[in-house]
């Protein structure tokens, strides 16, 4: 069975960035979100963040914090687990 | 509109870069104390002189500078301009140089708004946090410690870290607690530095004409030509909800800056994405506009001395 958590983040990369011609399950657990497929830059990393902390009430307030969280899909479920509450994750 | 995409910049938060990286103002590490030195002890009307020829000097060695003022003067004044412009464009800047190192040891100056500059007095009296976009023109430099130390409001300065800087140091000094400083050429990304400094209420203030450093650029009209320009600023407004002020100063009276600031720009909740950034577009324009009749009042006042803006094709 799928994780939610993964497909949550998905379609919330495909929304919060506006990607055309793109969905939730194009976009690979493992590749870099960043300067990978997605052609993704700095500006729209930031803005993923914003979203990110206002959905999951967590604070990444670094870049180097955010380069970890936000090295693949999988990475950025994993740094959520660890930092969300509880909650805030989907069942 | 497909947006040309800037590569991310190499930047930081408040600790300064190593100084192995970091690039160097023209003249030597003691320039700057040797020029307060002479201020103190030199009545004006032999140190002015004696600023200009040194500014002569300079200007005369510094080569690459002295063409890339040649090729803005080119352009905005539409022909060939004479050595003695250029040399004035020079002096405009070192006036503005002695200026800061001034202000920084105490002189009094005060910032005053130009007519229609009425949303930036409101942003100060409401104490709403905002980003501030400005150039590298004429009193411009000062803008930002004025906002700060004038107006007591607090704002956090994105700038290139250079090794001898001490005119941005003493005046950092000197409105310390208002102003503090993002370094974009520290390691890290900028954007995350800001992030704070708005989460933490403090204004930030952006330079919105050198591409260098900037995430995202887009082309408009400037000097005759579709340059390519930073759109940064506006990304960020519509990031965090925050409105935008564009603002040049130019010297008023001894003793005075005037600020010249654009109507407020905010995103519109009710419009998308590309509705909002059409906008932003268009708010960012007039002030080009604005500035291209500042400066055909005095072309000195732009300081560029560097490669101007790349020109983009229509078809882009």
């Amino acid at each position: 069975m799928p994780d939610p958590l993964l497909f949550q983040l998905k379609t919330l990369v495909v929304e919060t960035l506006r990607l055309e011609d793109i969905t939730p399950a194009d976009i690979p657990d493992d590749e870099p979100l960043i300067g990978g497929g997605l052609s993704l830059d700095s500006i729209d990393a930031l803005e993923l963040v914003v979203r990110l902390e206002k959905e999951y009430g967590i604070k990444i307030s670094s870049s180097e914090e955010s380069r970890t969280a936000l090295a693949s899909i999988g990475s950025l479920a994993a740094y959520i687990r660890e930092h969300a509450a509880a909650d805030r994750l989907p069942a | 509109m497909n947006a040309p995409v800037l590569p991310v910049p190499a930047a930081s938060v408040n600790a300064p870069p190593s100084p192995a990286r970091r690039p160097r103002n023209p003249g030597p590490s003691w320039g700057f104390g040797f020029l307060q030195f002479l201020d103190r002890v030199l009545p004006e009307c032999i140190y002015r002189p004696l600023r200009a020829a040194g500014t002569f000097v300079a200007m005369l060695g510094m080569h690459p500078q002295r063409r890339h003022s040649r090729a803005y003067l080119r352009v905005v004044l539409k022909r060939e301009p004479t050595l003695r412009e250029i040399f004035q464009h020079f002096f405009v800047f070192e006036e503005m140089l002695i200026l800061k190192l001034r202000i920084a040891i105490g002189r009094p100056h005060h910032g005053r708004l130009a007519p229609g500059s009425d949303d930036f007095r409101h942003i100060t009296d409401t104490n709403e946090t905002a980003l501030l976009g400005t150039f590298h023109f004429g009193h411009s430099d000062l803008t930002g410690f004025l906002f700060g130390g004038q107006e007591k409001r607090r704002v956090s300065l994105i700038r290139q870290r250079v090794e001898n800087s001490d005119d941005t140091d003493d005046l950092a000094q000197r409105y310390a607690g208002w102003v503090s400083f993002i370094w974009v050429n520290a390691g890290e990304n900028p954007l995350f530095a800001i992030k704070e400094a708005i989460a933490s209420g403090s204004s930030v203030a952006l330079t919105c004409d050198r591409i260098e450093f900037s995430a995202r650029g887009e082309p408009f009209q400037f000097l005759g030509a579709r340059r390519l320009l930073p759109f940064t600023i506006y990304h960020l407004a519509i990031i965090f909800q925050k409105p935008v002020l564009l603002s040049v100063g130019v010297p008023g009276k001894p003793g005075e800056t005037i600020v010249h600031s654009s109507p407020a720009w905010r995103a519109d909740p009710t419009l998308s994405r590309d509705e909002n950034l059409a906008s932003a577009r268009a708010h960012f324009q007039a002030f080009l506009h604005l500035m291209e009749d500042l400066l055909r009042i005095n072309p000195y006042w732009w300081f560029n001395f560097l490669e101007l803006n790349p020109e983009v094709p229509d078809a882009c």
